[in-house]
């Protein structure tokens, strides 16, 4: 199984260390470049500051990364069909309200919470997706507009009281370990395997590439262009969810706006890994690679103690200059 | 345009139908609220729309010309924080004015060199954009506070000659957008939205023209940045998110196609009357504050939904023998 996994990465990415080659598929390298600047970051830090960069605290990175790895493989898959989902903030903030709701701190309802969260937020999603497929509404006005009003009902539901506390066994999940690896960590590279088999391994992938590169084409050659869109945003929303989830263990307890702030980074994410905004192009490790670099570097904004403000500032140039990169090396090729 | 159309379909700026919903809107309002429609009560009411208004005229330039702009709710934090922090010093409140123009037309400036000449994707860039503008407020001021001049907050919610300075800047945007979109310019943004290959390939400045709409709308945010500092009197570096959904909002609901090329400011100007009118109306109903989200969001998808349904009714109309 662990051959199989490590093969079917090698085959997308070019190669299993792409940074050593020189014959990179052009879709991998971006990956490469993000990791090299991640290194490089936590070096220059590990310089300036030599208590920065033990091991715990880049586990710490690692873990506090799995949010914004879970939540930007549904933006990758949404953004490679052309479109954009801007309501994955909401659907994170109610992913981590059913659950904290519904086992009110206790393991007993946590069976049932889970679901019905991921099965919520999967429907919020293919709302979303059928909005953009069926009523071929422009998609960040139909997500923009489905995030409000789900945050609307979220807020009328639960009053904007802040909740309980959440299950015991999330929080035990977020913390443990096994084989003297953080479970989250654990969860994060299962995750990055399968989220990549699915992207780049499976003909449901392939299709999407399709569909983002030429929709009209697409819909020529047959492919479901309706049930492939919704099931992208149903996918979108599912990981939304899950993130959700997570972080409401991670934090062990939810609000119905904490998933705001992770809203633009997923988008920020995606694109720093040199997936094309208008779709067809980019694959998950890209995206894997540009989550870890703003985990990291949200990390070392906190060290620096920079404010929120720079914060922001830091991340939208880094989108802006990420955009720039990209249309260089598409005018180099051209 | 070779049929003059009656009174009644001009008067909305093509969006007639979101006209007909704001009449019944305000008379909804009217019959709950009494002190609705005295002078008092439009004022009020044509002061709480005035800044989504300055805001969604810029947008919806840019989005005549099929390009998206997410900046402008980043614009308006950055002048209110500007107008809080420098005001009641050294610039005064002209200089104030002048200085959030500025930074208007130099985000405007960037946003257009980034999309117009580079040729990036508008939204990604907008979104990049947007985030910046939102931190340079919050470092300008980190929390709510400063205070606005008394000559800014009294110039643009006054009255001039007994009409509020609000309703006559309403009008000075639907007439200013009269006279440019029969402008050289205005002609080709329209083009240039409809089609961009076929108004390359008939000589018109596609980057120029989208240029220009960048900056303009850059210039209308400032503007809805400085009113909004007059509005609400001191600075609040965290603009409601809400606020840019408004003005995309108010921009479809107004007509205005958001693949380009058709509608106009006068039908966004509808949308504002519309968004505004609808809270007033929530809330004299008497329904709570936090279902008025649940109605944007909604109203918003209905909205561009028939957006979308009117040009094919128009097409089957037409298509009909008169």
């Amino acid at each position: 199984m662990q051959n199989k996994q490590t093969a079917a990465i090698g085959e997308t990415a070019g190669h299993e260390k792409p940074v050593r080659r020189q014959w990179l598929r052009p879709d991998a390298r971006p990956a490469a470049l993000v990791l090299l600047a991640t290194v490089a970051l936590i070096v220059s830090m590990k310089l300036v500051n030599s208590d920065f960069g033990s091991l715990n605290q880049l586990t710490a990175i690692l873990i506090t990364s799995i949010f914004l790895v879970v939540a930007s493989f549904g933006q990758g898959l949404v953004i490679l069909t052309g479109g954009i989902d801007l309501s994955i903030g909401v659907v994170m903030g109610i992913g981590g309200m059913i659950i904290a709701g519904m086992t009110r701190g206790s393991d007993d309802m946590l069976v049932y919470a889970l679901p019905t969260a991921l099965v919520c937020c999967a429907g919020i999603g293919v709302i979303n997706g059928t909005g953009v497929a069926v009523a071929k509404l422009p998609p960040f006005i139909m997500t923009l507009s489905s995030g409000t009003t789900f945050f609307g009902i979220g807020l009328a539901l639960t009053a904007g009281s802040s909740q309980q506390p959440v299950a015991p066994a999330l929080q035990k999940f977020m913390s443990g370990s096994w084989l003297g690896l953080p479970l989250p960590v654990w969860f994060l590279i299962v995750f990055a395997v399968l989220a990549t088999l699915v992207q780049n391994g499976t003909a449901g992938g392939r299709k999407l590439y399709a569909m983002g590169s030429s929709p009209g084409a697409a819909r020529v050659l047959g492919l479901p262009t309706t049930m492939l869109t919704i099931a992208v945003y149903g996918a979108s929303g599912l990981c939304a969810g899950i993130a959700g989830i997570l972080l409401a263990g991670y934090s062990s307890s939810a609000t119905l706006d904490m998933g705001n702030a992770l809203l633009m980074p997923t988008i920020a994410a995606v694109v720093i890994g040199g997936a094309r905004v208008t779709g067809g192009a980019g694959i998950y490790l890209g995206t894997l690679a540009g989550a870890l670099f703003l985990s990291t570097l949200s990390t070392v904004i906190t060290i620096l103690s920079l404010s929120q403000g720079l914060r922001s500032i830091i991340q939208g140039g880094i989108i802006i200059g990420a955009l720039l990169l990209q249309s260089s090396r598409s005018a180099q090729r051209h | 345009m070779a049929k003059a159309s009656p009174w009644y379909r001009r008067l909305g700026g093509g969006a007639t139908p979101a006209m007909l919903l704001l009449i019944l809107m305000l008379g909804i309002y009217a019959v709950y609220e009494p002190s609705a429609l005295t002078s008092f009560g439009i004022s009020n009411l044509l002061n709480n729309a005035i800044v989504l208004a300055l805001a969604a005229t810029g947008l919806t330039i840019v989005v005549l010309t099929g390009e998206f702009d997410l900046s402008g709710a980043g614009v308006v934090a950055i002048c209110n924080v500007m107008a809080a922090t420098l005001s009641m010093g050294a610039p005064g409140s002209m200089g104030t004015l002048g200085l959030v123009l500025l930074v208007g037309l130099l985000v405007g400036a960037i946003n257009a060199y980034l999309i117009a000449i580079l040729g990036l994707q508008s939204l990604a860039v907008t979104i990049g954009s947007l985030i910046v503008c939102q931190g340079i407020a919050l470092v300008l001021l980190p929390a709510p506070g400063g205070e606005v001049a008394e000559a800014i907050i009294s110039g643009v919610t006054g009255d001039l000659f007994g009409i509020p300075i609000a309703g006559i800047m309403f009008v000075a945007l639907a007439l200013a957008w009269t006279f440019l979109k029969n402008t050289r310019w205005g002609i080709a943004v329209y083009a240039v939205g409809a089609d961009p290959v076929a108004s390359r390939l008939s000589g018109l400045n596609v980057p120029t023209t989208k240029f220009i709409a960048f900056v303009l709308a850059g210039l209308c945010y400032g503007a809805a940045g400085f009113v909004y500092s007059a509005e609400i009197g001191s600075g609040d570096p965290r603009i409601s998110d809400s606020f840019l959904l408004y003005m995309f909002a108010a921009v479809a609901i107004g007509g205005t196609s958001l693949m380009g090329g058709r509608g106009g400011v006068r039908g966004s100007l509808v949308g504002v009357g519309i968004l505004t009118v609808m809270q007033k109306m929530l809330f004299a109903i008497g329904v709570a504050e936090f279902y008025t989200n649940i109605f944007n969001g909604l109203i918003m998808i209905a909205a561009i939904f028939f957006g979308q349904l009117s040009p094919l009714v128009a097409r089957i109309a037409r298509r009909r023998p008169a």
